[in-house]
């Protein structure tokens, strides 16, 4: 790495502040060649991505926010789900980067004349995928593209299971406004058992010592009593409770999930006004949380269902913030894994 | 025809009971003589080294002839069955075309004459046309043509009046409805046993209860068809869960005609193991955690452990062996259910449910006994007798009648490899991992149908 952090830069002069270099001219302490799911990451680990989120912040507050780190290196992203915030974050981190980015959409591709994910990896490899990054709605399929894909794969969601850019993201959020998450109270609330963010979250979130809080429906939180009792690698632990108010009194974070259509017809809600009505974040809701807590959403929203549309756009919302910190993420991980695949 | 001489090997007999040091000729294909030695006669023989039982009876397999002969065929199938120590085996009728008519049997046993084998093939007809669960199949017909039982196998009989109308048929032609007792409405879109593992996994859940209500509904309707029909039988097959096999063993308490198996994956096999671990029921205990135990040692998601009914608990392996040592499940079956790697070579979500077992049953189940779960004699009693009883066959060393017994060497660990799999099934979970008891010999009415290739350069 330590090549393209001393070559001339496109943009001025290319330095990644905070970023250790180590002898080989890895990042120290990174070992991990793909990223599929936050449950591997070491709390050393997700420091590591932290500090490097940070010189890429920098980056990003220069006027032509472009590092060559990555020139020459291609970057597929691979997404079998409508997505726009993450597969645009993934690419304007991949470019500015200075990445060669190709984007597969899944519906416009082979696969909707049945090409099966295996194929589809290796062809995208043998058109030069070096780093993959794929988004899928079936649970574990990154596992399925790391078994046959010769570069990295970077999980931008499959299924129910993981969203670890999103964990990732959302740890960064969180500490840039509060210092630290340790014994701060941080509340998902909303469909749980859906969300690949709120399984992400609770790895990432109980490793930096939160005091986590899961919140919604009962239905809606299926099996994760069951995990709560186990806990987490056998020693961190969670709360599960269907009461909103006692999950947002005194919290200092409140995340709300996005609740879709669908599960009307499952039969797992009555209906959105009830839900709206019982568990949506609104102000009077959000008044009983700590003065200053911050309200965060992953996206994409449903203004007036899982969250009221002043709570949304109010002073401490700082949905916006995981939206460019999204950004930062991304690129400290994209940076973190070529380095590691060399 | 075959002549053998085994002398100094231990023998187990569940017909007789008897299990010890003996020796065993073959002449010409016929079992000459058994002869039990006195422990004083047979010193340093004993059950850790070469094992004679009967030939294992599988009630349990699909064979996938006619309709996907790329996923397994009739020939292959049995050659895997005789690898595995089977020389009966009961082939599910859920082909394309479904076994629903006697054209579809006499095709089957058309093809299994033709591979030459001489591994039994019986097969089970469909409970329903098509398997479609709407109306009864030519059960009558079927039982004419000598079909085993009838099952709409790979699903339940869904509807509770045509099970109700098929119990009480078949029971006038002295056959079981092996169900599948799983109630589909709750497994919709299910991916992997609804409990921790799938929770954090992010699979969609499959509840013990789907089978649990399954059980009891089929019990309940059991229990007032056999008021009137006194020979219906009902089979319940690859029962899963501890709530299941308590149902069943209350059933039986209570003189109902039911029967059921538990398969060799679902003993040994836990749902930790698409998290990643590959540790064994019993070396997992019922609060395993394999993140908190640091049990992972393989990715996750191998679409090779999605099986219907999924891969269970420790807590529910445990209590199959519990089932299966107090005579609550009555035999090991199965469920051999090989796939083209088309259909596993996919996302744990679109991946065929079932996996190959016929060969890999024996050791597992002697890993069982290694553990400590199941006796010896228990658990060839659950592969021979047990199971043949529930479909006609008998199984014994009886001098004078055609050889049908299998030789193992418990002491002789092989390694399942994609080779060493006699089916085009090579989906297995076990793949890498070393079993005990590999198979010597296996011998089918008289005939070989199986020789380890080390027996066979000797």
């Amino acid at each position: 790495m330590t090549d393209v952090l001393d070559g001339p830069a496109d943009a001025g002069e290319l330095i990644v502040p905070s970023v250790d270099v180590g002898p080989e001219g890895q990042p120290v302490g990174w070992r991990h060649r793909h990223l599929l799911d936050v449950d591997e990451l070491s709390v050393d680990d997700i420091d590591l991505v932290m500090r490097t989120a940070d010189a890429m912040r920098e980056v990003l507050a220069r006027p032509i926010a472009k590092v060559p780190a990555l020139r020459g290196r291609n970057v597929t992203i691979l997404f079998y789900e409508a997505s726009t915030r993450t597969r645009v974050s993934f690419e304007v981190a991949a470019k500015n980067l200075s990445a060669d980015v190709v984007n597969v959409a899944a519906a416009t591709s082979s696969v909707t004349k049945g090409e099966s994910l295996v194929d589809t990896v290796r062809t995208l490899e043998a058109l030069g995928a070096q780093m993959l990054v794929m988004r899928h709605g079936v649970s574990g399929a990154p596992y399925l593209a790391a078994e046959v894909f010769g570069g990295s794969v970077l999980n931008g969601g499959d299924g129910w299971h993981a969203h670890p850019t999103q964990a990732l993201l959302d740890l960064y959020t969180m500490r840039s406004r509060l210092g630290s998450v340790a014994g701060r109270k941080v509340v998902i609330l909303g469909d749980v058992l859906h969300s690949r963010v709120a399984r992400s979250n609770i790895w990432t979130l109980t490793a930096a010592g939160a005091d986590l809080w899961l919140c919604g429906p009962t239905t809606l939180l299926r099996g994760f009593e069951t995990w709560a009792r186990h806990g987490v690698g056998g020693t961190r632990s969670f709360h599960v409770t269907s009461s909103v108010d006692e999950a947002l009194r005194d919290a200092d974070v409140v995340m709300a999930l996005r609740i879709q259509r669908e599960r009307m017809a499952s039969g797992l809600l009555p209906s959105l006004r009830e839900y709206a009505a019982r568990y949506g974040l609104t102000a009077e809701r959000l008044a009983t949380a700590k003065p200053d807590a911050l309200v965060m959403h992953p996206g994409p929203m449903n203004e007036g269902v899982e969250i009221a549309a002043d709570v949304a756009a109010g002073t401490q919302s700082v949905i916006t913030d995981q939206v460019t910190n999204g950004v930062a993420i991304r690129m400290a991980l994209l940076y973190l894994l070529a380095g590691a695949a060399k | 025809m075959t002549d053998l001489d085994l002398s100094r090997v231990w023998l187990v007999d569940p017909a007789s009971g008897r299990e010890g040091p003996g020796e065993l000729v073959v002449v010409e294909g016929i079992l000459d003589t058994v002869t039990w030695l006195e422990a004083g006669e047979a010193e340093g023989v004993d059950a850790m080294g070469v094992v004679v039982t009967p030939g294992f009876v599988d009630l349990h397999a699909h064979l996938r002839q006619p309709g996907n002969e790329d996923a397994e065929t009739i020939a292959t199938g049995l050659a895997a069955a005789a690898h595995g120590g089977f020389t009966t085996v009961c082939a599910m009728p859920n082909t394309t075309p479904a076994l629903d008519e006697p054209g579809v049997l006499a095709a089957i046993r058309g093809a299994a004459g033709a591979s030459g084998s001489p591994v039994e093939l019986l097969a089970y007809g469909a409970v329903t046309v098509g398997r479609a669960g709407e109306t009864l199949a030519a059960l009558g017909e079927l039982a004419d043509a000598g079909v085993a039982g009838f099952s709409d196998d790979g699903a339940p009989v869904r509807s509770a009046a045509i099970l109700r109308n098929a119990l009480a048929y078949a029971g006038a032609t002295g056959l079981p409805i092996v169900d599948h007792p799983e109630d589909a409405t709750q497994t919709d879109g299910g991916e992997a046993h609804d409990g921790f593992i799938a929770t954090v996994l992010g699979l969609r859940g499959w509840p013990a209860a789907a089978e649990e209500t399954a059980v009891a509904r089929d019990l309940a309707i059991l229990a007032e068809v056999a008021r009137d029909v006194p020979d219906a039988r009902l089979h319940l097959t690859h029962v899963s869960t501890a709530g299941a096999l308590e149902l069943v063993r209350r059933g039986k308490a209570a003189g109902l005609p039911v029967t059921c198996d538990v398969t060799p994956h679902h003993l040994a096999l836990t749902d930790e193991w698409i998290a990643g671990a590959r540790r064994f029921a019993w070396d997992a205990g019922t609060d395993g955690d394999p993140w908190r135990d640091d049990a992972i040692v393989a990715a996750p998601y191998a679409t090779s452990l999605r099986v219907n009914p999924p891969l269970r608990t420790p807590a529910d392996a445990l209590a199959c062996l519990v089932a299966l040592a107090d005579g609550t499940a009555d035999a090991i079956a199965t469920d051999h259910a090989p796939h083209a790697e088309v259909d596993k070579a996919v996302e744990f979500g679109l991946a065929a449910n079932g996996i190959p077992g016929i060969e890999t049953a024996l050791g597992l189940a002697l890993l069982a006994v290694d553990a400590g779960r199941l006796t010896l004699a228990r658990a060839i009693e659950a592969l021979t007798t047990a199971p043949a009883g529930l479909v006609g066959r008998q199984r014994g060393f009886v001098e004078g009648a055609p050889a049908d017994l299998v030789v193992f060497d418990r002491s002789d660990r092989w390694t399942v490899t994609a080779e060493e799999l006699r089916s085009k099934g090579k989906h297995s979970p076990l793949l890498g991992m070393e079993l005990p008891g590999r198979v010597l010999l296996t011998i089918a009415g008289g005939r070989v149908a199986h020789e380890a290739p080390a027996l066979v350069a000797v």
